[in-house]
């Protein structure tokens, strides 16, 4: 259990190293895609099912779906992946500085072992987050109404942006 | 620094570092800036796990909600972007110059 999350954990800084590295957004898209992936295993492993959950569903079949035929603007006859020599140089650089700064600040943790985010002693369909995330929806309801309207918001925004023939926001598009 | 903390916050900066230092495409920068979004998911997500606060997991929900809008108005951008000038690569946005 343990060397499965420093797998994850690796996989999560190493495939952002990936992306940050700029490849063409095909590979940096991918790249996203298996950073997502490792970061819903590290937060499987602390007990928080539902948010990794959320992140799959929301976060990689919502956004980086459109993040992925985005990439169709980006098109170049040769993409550079991290077979090219400047992305995957880059890359190098990015990991040598991950590797420093493990090297100053690795001592002095000693919770190594990962335990579940609640010691219930009964089973429960009932874990932490997802009691956590009801309370989005009784308590903290104006922030749940006001997310709405700013997703609403954003609506409206995108459609100004990309209104065309100078009748929205940008006059030159 | 607990591993877990360390990966996070070398996630957020390393996605920091790629948003800097962008080279070609508006599309790899607004990547990074997702990469940015997905470890501060991750760091929220980890605080209500491991301090076990469980009222504070609307927060990466709400995280992931205003990220969404960030991201489309990025892309809206980046459409803009490629109807006015054909293309999102950068050495094409050279109206302003020094």
């Amino acid at each position: 259990m343990v060397y499965i999350m420093f797998i994850f954990l690796l996989g999560l800084v190493l495939g952002l190293a990936a992306v940050a590295s700029n490849p063409s957004p095909y590979f940096a898209a991918l790249g996203l895609v298996a950073v997502a992936g490792m970061g819903c295993g590290v937060l499987v492993g602390h007990g928080g099912s539902f948010l990794s959950l959320i992140l799959f569903l929301i976060y990689l079949g919502g956004m980086l779906v459109v993040f992925a035929y985005s990439a169709a603007l980006a098109a170049e006859p040769y993409p550079e992946g991290w077979g090219s020599w400047p992305v995957l140089g880059v890359m190098m650089a990015y990991v040598l500085g991950v590797c420093v700064a493990a090297g100053l600040f690795w001592g002095g943790w000693y919770e190594g072992a990962w335990v579940s985010a609640d010691e219930f002693a009964e089973f429960s369909v009932f874990r932490g987050d997802i009691g956590g995330v009801a309370l989005m929806y009784s308590a903290g309801g104006g922030v749940l109404v006001m997310g709405a309207w700013v997703l609403l918001l954003t609506l409206l925004v995108v459609l100004e942006l990309t209104r065309g023939l100078s009748r929205g926001a940008l006059r030159a598009v | 620094m607990t591993p877990t903390h360390f990966a996070f916050s070398s996630t957020f900066l390393l996605g920091l570092a790629g948003l800097a230092f962008h080279r070609t495409h508006l599309l790899s920068a607004l990547l990074c800036l997702e990469g940015m979004m997905l470890s501060l998911f991750i760091a929220l997500s980890m605080w209500t796990l491991q301090l076990n606060s469980a009222s504070f997991s609307a927060s990466p929900m709400l995280l992931l909600a205003f990220s969404a809008c960030e991201a489309g108005a990025g892309l809206a951008l980046l459409v803009a972007t490629a109807r006015t000038h054909g293309t999102d690569r950068l050495q094409s946005l050279n109206l302003l110059q020094c």
